[in-house]
C-alpha cells in the first residue's frame, strides 16, 4: 500500500458505465406502483415475510456491507445499529430518520423525497426490523415543505398497501412512520437537537453521554440515522453485502449522492460510487463555469474545509482520503470555487450562516461566531489588520472541542483552514498592523491603528484596552 | 470506596458524584455559571472545564497499566471536559485552573468570549460586587478583551412579570431561571427565545411571569439580567449588611438573609437550608420587607399618651397588681422567648396560661413553601402549652376578666374581641404596628420588636426549632442584642458596612423585645425572672417543656434543629 492515499488515481473503478441504484432512471418512481413494478419493497418482502434475515443478522449484513452514515460523519451504520440495548418489552424505542439537511452544499436528501421516497421509506421498515422499533420519526426539514406533503402522501400508500402500521405484510411485525416538518433552524439537523425538536421542546443540542441508543427520545433508546443512509439498506438486502462493500472506496463502500455546486456548467445531484477522482466530479457536473480556473474545493458541506485546487486534484471522495488531505467527506456536497472567488467574502459569508444559525446554548459558539463575523467583516470591507488573522485562528481555538454539539467545529474550520490555505488573499486584504507591537493579536491593543506613543521604555497605546 | 485525584490530592468518592459539585464540597474552587445544585445539567455555560482522565486498562488482564514509576498510565480525554456533567469513577485524575495551565487558558478564553456582549455596565448594575461573573472574571478572566466591535443590542427593560425585570443584554443564557421554571415550580413560563447571541429567557407572547416563587430566578441568575423590580436600583450590596435569620412570613420557617442598610430592611433573599426551603423562598415573603420598616408601633404609651418606658412598665404592673382576675394572650407571631416568659408572667399575677389566636386556613397555602398557617411560631406556642382561643368560650373568658394582656397580636382585626366586649377592661397591648386595630383600645401600649429585630427562637409547622438574629437596631439599646449583632459593648455605627448609619435615630424604632419588657414589668410585681440573655431563657423553656426538648440557641446554629418530640394536645 502506498504510503499516501493522494494519489490522484480513481477508486470508483469504472464510473463511466455506472448504473444509478438510488436514484434510477425510472419515470414515476415515487409512485408505489410503480416502485413495486421495479423491485420494489421486494426487500422488505424477502426479509420480513420470508424470513431472509432475522434482526440481528440484517444488522450483520449492514456491518458486512461496509455502509457509513451519509449524514457527514461517516460512522459504520450496523456498529451503530449493534450499540441499541437488548429489547426490554417496557421501553419503547425509537428510530428518527434526519431529514433535515440545511448545510449549505448539501442537498441531496431533497432528491430522494422527490424521486425515490419509497426507497427511504422500505430502508425505514427495514430498519426498525433489524433493531425491533415500533415506531420512526421522519424528520424533513421544515421548509422542504412541499416534500413533507409529498413524503407523507408516499407513506399514507405505504400505509394502504401494508408495508407500514399494524402486521407488516401479515406478520406479526409492527412499525410506525411518523412524517414530521422540521422546527426551520440548521440546528435541528444536529441529532440530539433534532430529539428536543421532535419532543416538541426548543432545539438545543444535548450533552452526551447519555448516548441517544441509551437515552435518546423521551429518554428511551434511540437510533439517529440519515435519510440517504437508510435508502441505501434495501440495495444491500436485495444485492447483498458484498455487492455494496465492491463498490467505490474500500474502506468508505457505496453508491453516493453528489451535490456539486459552485461555479460549474450543470450543478446538481449525481449519484457515483465513492472514491470518485473531485476533477472527474468536476467533468460530470460539466465543467468549470465560463472555462475559468478553479482555485478551491469544498468536498462535503459548507462546514468541511476547503481545499486548494492543486490539493483537490489528487483527492477522490472517500473519508480517509479527504482526511490526509485536510479535509473530510461530509455529506458529499461538493462546491467548485473558481478563480474569480474572493476566499476572504467566501469565508466570511460561511461565518455568517454558522453566526446566524448558532442556537446560543454554549457561550464559545452563541459569541464567538458572531465575534467571527465581525472580524471577517471588517477584513472584507478592507478595514482589518493582520493581526486580526491571528486573532481568528486564535478565536478557532477557543472554540473548537468546547461546546456541546460540533457546530462550533463546524464554524471554526472553514475560518480556520480559510485562512491557513489561502492566507494570502487575506493578507492581501488587511491593512499592516502599523503601530508598534500591535501585530501580537494577545496584546489587546486598541483597533484606531494610531502609532504608539513611545513614552522612555515603556510603549503605549492610545486608549488603553479597548 | 473508589476514590479520585483533583489537583494531585487523592479523595474518596461515592459512585454517581459529579466533579464539580464533588470539588465544591472539599473546597476546590472551579469557576461555573450554568450549574446549579438544585437544577439539571446542560453544561451549557462550558465555564467548568477541567482536564481529566482515567487509568489506562490492559485490554486483557483488567489491570491498570502502569508507567515507569509504577503510578496508573492515565488515558486524557481528548476535550477538556465540563465538570459539572463529568461522572465521577474510579481511579480519575482531575486537573483544574490551580494545577493546568491549559484548563486555566480554556477558562480564561470562555470568560473573554462570555464578556464579548456582555455590557460592562457593573457601576450601575444591582448584582454588581455579589455577581459570579464579575467576581470569576476578576479571578480567572483574561486582562483585557481583543473584542474591538459594536456589542449585539437586546431589550434592556422587560417587565417579565409583577416582580421581576430582565434587562437582557446583560444576559449569558445559562438557562437557569427557564430550568427552574421548568423542573422547580413547573409552572414552564420562561423559555428562551431567538437564537445564537439574540437570545435571550422570555415568556410565552401575552403571558406574565407572575410564577410565586419568580424571584427566585433572580438569585440564581449569575449576572444582573434579572433583578427584583423592588429592589432594582435602591442599594448597592456592599452598602447593606446580611443577617442570616428566619422569616416570619408563615408557618414554614423560610431561611433567610436580611439586607439591612441605615435601619431599614430593604431586600430578603432565601438562604440555603436543604432541610427547609432548600434554596427557594416565595415572593410573598420578600416583599413583607417594608413591614419591617412602615408603620412601626414607636414609643410606649399609657392612656393614649406617649410616656417613658419606666412609667408604661409602672402601669403596667399596677393594673396587674390591682386586677381581679387576668386573661392572657400569648402569640403564634412572638418568639418561644417572649411567649414562654408570657407563661411565667401569667402564672405570677395568677391567670389562666396564655391563649393564642390560631391562624391556621386549610388549603390558603400550596403545600411547599408557602403554608396554610400565616403564623410562624404556632408549634411554638403550642409546645409551649398555649391553647388555641375558642371562638364560642373566649367572650365568656374575656367578660369574667378585669385585665386583658394582648402580646404581639391583634385580636380585634382576627374578630376574637371587639369595642364592646373590652368595655370597661384595662388592655395592656405589645403591638408592632400602629395599625394594630386593638391599638385604640389598649390603655397600656408597650410596643415588642419584630423578627428582624430580636433574638428569639421560631418553631415551623414541621417541628424544627430555628433562631432569629436580630438585622436592625432598636432605639433601647440591649447588650444582647448588640453583642449578637457583633456590636459588643462598642459603638453601633462599627457594625454593618461603611456606609451604614446605624446612629441615624429617626430609623430606629423605640420597642422592646418581649423578653426585655416582660421581665420588667415581672420585677415590679416583685417576681423577678434574673435572666440574662434569650439564650438562657429558651434553655430553660427547653429544659422545661418536653416537646421543646433539645431546642438550645446553641444546638440550632444557623440551620435549625428538628425537634424530635410531637406537640402535647393541650
Amino acid at each position: 500500500m502506498a504510503d499516501t492515499l493522494l494519489t490522484g488515481e480513481s477508486k470508483a473503478g469504472d464510473w463511466r458505465s455506472y448504473e444509478r441504484v438510488i436514484l434510477p432512471p425510472v419515470k414515476d418512481l415515487h409512485q408505489i406502483d410503480v416502485y413495486e413494478q421495479n423491485g420494489g419493497y421486494s426487500a422488505l418482502k424477502a426479509v420480513v415475510r420470508d424470513g431472509k434475515f432475522d434482526p440481528k443478522g440484517l444488522t450483520d449484513e449492514v456491518k458486512a456491507s461496509g455502509l457509513r452514515g451519509r449524514g457527514g460523519a461517516g460512522f459504520s451504520t450496523g456498529l451503530k445499529w449493534s450499540f441499541m440495548p437488548p429489547v426490554d418489552p417496557e421501553k419503547p424505542r425509537y428510530l428518527a430518520c434526519n431529514g433535515d439537511e440545511s448545510e449549505p452544499g448539501t442537498f441531496k436528501d431533497r432528491q430522494i423525497f422527490e424521486y425515490n421516497p419509497h426507497l427511504m421509506i422500505e430502508g425505514i421498515a427495514l430498519a426498525c426490523y433489524a433493531m425491533t422499533i415500533k415506531t420512526c420519526y421522519l424528520y424533513i426539514r421544515g421548509e422542504y415543505w412541499e416534500y413533507v406533503d409529498h413524503v407523507q402522501k408516499a407513506v399514507n400508500d405505504a400505509y394502504a398497501k401494508g408495508y407500514l402500521g399494524k402486521n407488516i405484510l401479515g406478520t406479526d411485525f409492527s412499525t410506525d412512520l411518523v412524517v414530521q416538518a422540521g422546527a426551520g433552524a440548521y440546528i435541528c439537523g444536529e441529532e440530539t437537537s433534532l430529539l428536543n425538536s421532535v419532543e416538541g421542546k426548543r432545539a438545543y443540542p444535548r450533552i452526551k453521554p447519555p448516548f441517544p441508543a441509551q437515552k435518546g427520545l423521551w429518554s428511551m433508546p434511540t437510533t439517529i440515522n440519515n435519510v440517504e443512509t437508510l435508502a441505501d439498506v434495501p440495495l444491500i438486502v436485495n444485492r447483498g453485502a458484498s455487492w455494496f462493500a465492491g463498490i467505490g472506496s474500500e474502506k468508505h463502500p457505496g453508491p453516493v449522492l453528489y451535490g456539486i455546486s459552485g461555479h460549474v456548467n450543470r450543478p446538481g445531484v449525481y449519484e457515483y460510487p465513492t472514491g470518485m477522482k473531485i476533477t472527474d466530479l468536476l467533468e460530470v457536473a460539466g465543467g468549470a463555469r465560463g472555462g475559468k480556473k478553479i482555485k478551491a474545493v469544498i468536498p462535503g458541506g459548507s462546514s468541511t474545509p476547503p481545499l486548494r485546487w492543486e490539493t483537490a486534484v489528487d483527492c477522490t471522495m472517500d473519508a480517509e482520503t479527504l482526511r490526509e488531505a485536510g479535509s473530510s467527506m461530509g455529506t458529499a456536497g461538493l462546491a467548485f470555487l473558481d478563480e474569480t472567488v474572493d476566499m476572504v467574502s467566501w469565508t466570511r459569508r460561511i461565518a455568517h450562516f454558522y453566526h446566524h444559525e448558532s442556537c446560543g446554548q454554549c457561550t464559545p459558539c452563541r459569541d464567538g461566531t458572531g465575534w467571527m463575523e465581525k472580524l471577517l467583516a471588517r477584513i472584507d470591507s478592507g478595514e482589518g489588520y493582520t493581526r486580526d488573522l491571528d486573532l481568528l485562528l486564535d478565536l478557532c481555538d477557543q472554540m473548537e472541542g468546547r461546546t456541546v454539539c460540533a457546530l462550533a467545529d463546524a464554524a471554526a474550520w472553514p475560518v480556520r483552514w480559510g485562512i491557513k490555505r489561502f492566507r494570502d488573499e487575506f493578507e492581501a486584504k488587511c491593512k499592516a498592523t502599523s503601530f508598534q507591537g500591535a501585530d501580537l493579536a494577545t496584546a489587546g491593543d486598541g483597533a484606531s491603528g494610531t502609532p504608539a506613543l513611545v513614552d522612555g521604555d515603556k510603549t503605549l497605546t492610545p486608549g488603553g484596552t479597548p | 470506596m473508589p476514590t479520585l485525584t483533583i489537583d494531585g490530592k487523592t479523595y474518596e468518592f461515592e459512585p454517581g458524584d459529579k466533579v464539580l459539585q464533588f470539588c465544591l464540597d472539599h473546597g476546590v474552587e472551579v469557576p461555573h455559571f450554568c450549574y446549579h445544585p438544585a437544577l439539571s445539567v446542560p453544561a451549557n455555560c462550558r465555564q467548568c472545564l477541567v482536564k481529566a482522565g482515567t487509568p489506562m486498562m490492559d485490554r486483557e488482564t483488567r489491570e491498570p497499566v502502569l508507567d515507569d514509576d509504577g503510578n496508573p498510565k492515565i488515558n486524557y480525554f481528548p476535550k477538556l471536559m465540563p465538570s459539572c456533567a463529568l461522572d465521577a469513577t474510579e481511579g480519575m485524575v482531575v486537573h483544574t485552573q490551580q494545577d493546568s495551565e491549559e484548563v486555566a487558558e480554556a477558562q480564561a478564553d470562555n470568560l473573554e468570549i462570555m464578556l464579548v456582549n456582555h455590557p460592562l455596565d457593573c457601576p450601575i448594575c444591582d448584582q454588581a460586587g455579589q455577581c459570579p461573573l464579575q467576581i470569576q472574571a476578576y479571578k480567572y478572566g483574561p486582562e483585557g478583551s481583543r473584542f474591538e466591535f459594536e456589542k449585539v443590542h437586546k431589550p434592556k427593560r422587560i417587565q417579565l412579570g409583577p416582580n421581576v425585570v430582565l434587562d437582557a443584554e446583560r444576559c449569558i443564557n445559562c438557562t437557569r431561571c427557564t430550568r427552574f421554571t421548568a423542573e422547580v415550580t413547573e409552572t414552564h413560563q420562561l423559555t428562551i427565545i431567538n437564537r445564537g447571541d439574540k437570545n435571550h429567557p422570555m415568556t410565552a407572547p401575552g403571558e406574565t411571569f407572575d410564577d410565586a416563587y419568580s424571584m427566585c430566578t433572580t438569585d440564581i441568575c449569575p449576572v444582573g439580567a434579572l433583578t427584583e423590580d423592588y429592589f432594582r436600583f435602591k442599594a448597592r450590596v456592599w452598602e447593606m449588611s446580611k443577617t442570616p435569620s428566619v422569616s416570619d412570613f408563615g408557618g414554614k420557617g423560610i431561611n433567610v438573609d436580611l439586607w439591612v442598610r441605615n435601619n431599614e430592611v430593604l431586600r430578603i433573599t432565601p438562604r440555603e437550608n436543604l432541610e427547609v426551603n432548600e434554596y427557594w423562598m416565595p415572593d410573598a415573603a420578600r416583599l413583607v420587607y417594608s413591614t419591617y420598616n412602615e408603620n412601626r408601633a414607636s414609643g410606649p404609651m399609657v392612656a393614649g399618651r406617649p410616656t417613658d418606658w419606666d412609667a408604661a412598665f409602672d402601669a403596667a404592673a399596677d393594673a396587674l397588681r390591682q386586677s381581679g382576675a387576668v386573661l392572657v394572650f400569648g402569640s403564634a407571631f412572638g418568639t418561644v422567648e417572649d411567649n414562654y416568659l408570657l407563661g411565667k408572667l401569667a402564672a405570677a399575677v395568677g391567670a389562666e396560661t396564655p391563649r393564642y389566636i390560631a391562624r391556621h386556613d386549610e388549603g390558603s397555602g400550596d403545600g411547599w413553601l408557602i403554608s396554610d398557617d400565616p403564623a410562624p411560631n404556632t408549634q411554638g406556642v403550642e409546645r409551649l402549652g398555649f391553647s388555641a382561643v375558642d371562638a364560642a368560650m373566649i367572650g365568656a373568658q374575656v367578660e369574667a376578666a378585669d385585665t386583658v394582656v394582648v402580646f404581639q397580636d391583634d385580636p380585634v382585626a382576627a374578630g376574637v374581641l371587639d369595642a364592646a366586649a373590652l368595655e370597661g377592661k384595662t388592655v395592656i397591648l405589645f403591638p408592632t404596628h400602629t395599625t394594630n386595630e386593638t391599638l385604640p383600645l389598649a390603655d397600656v401600649v408597650l410596643p415588642v420588636a419584630m423578627s428582624v429585630e430580636t433574638i428569639g427562637t421560631f418553631v415551623n409547622e414541621d417541628g424544627r426549632a430555628q433562631m432569629l438574629r436580630p438585622a436592625k437596631m432598636i432605639r433601647t439599646a440591649n447588650r444582647s442584642l448588640m453583642m449578637s449583632m457583633g456590636v459588643g459593648q462598642g459603638r453601633p455605627d462599627r457594625v454593618g458596612t461603611p456606609f451604614d448609619r446605624w446612629h441615624d435615630e429617626s430609623k430606629k424604632v423605640d420597642c422592646q423585645p418581649g423578653w426585655a419588657s416582660i421581665p420588667a414589668i415581672a420585677e415590679r410585681l416583685g417576681r423577678p425572672m434574673h435572666y440574662k440573655t434569650p439564650r438562657a431563657v429558651m434553655a430553660e423553656a427547653a429544659e422545661g417543656h418536653a416537646a421543646l426538648a433539645g431546642a438550645t440557641h446553641e444546638a440550632m446554629g444557623l440551620l435549625g434543629v428538628a425537634l424530635e418530640t410531637e406537640a402535647e394536645p393541650a
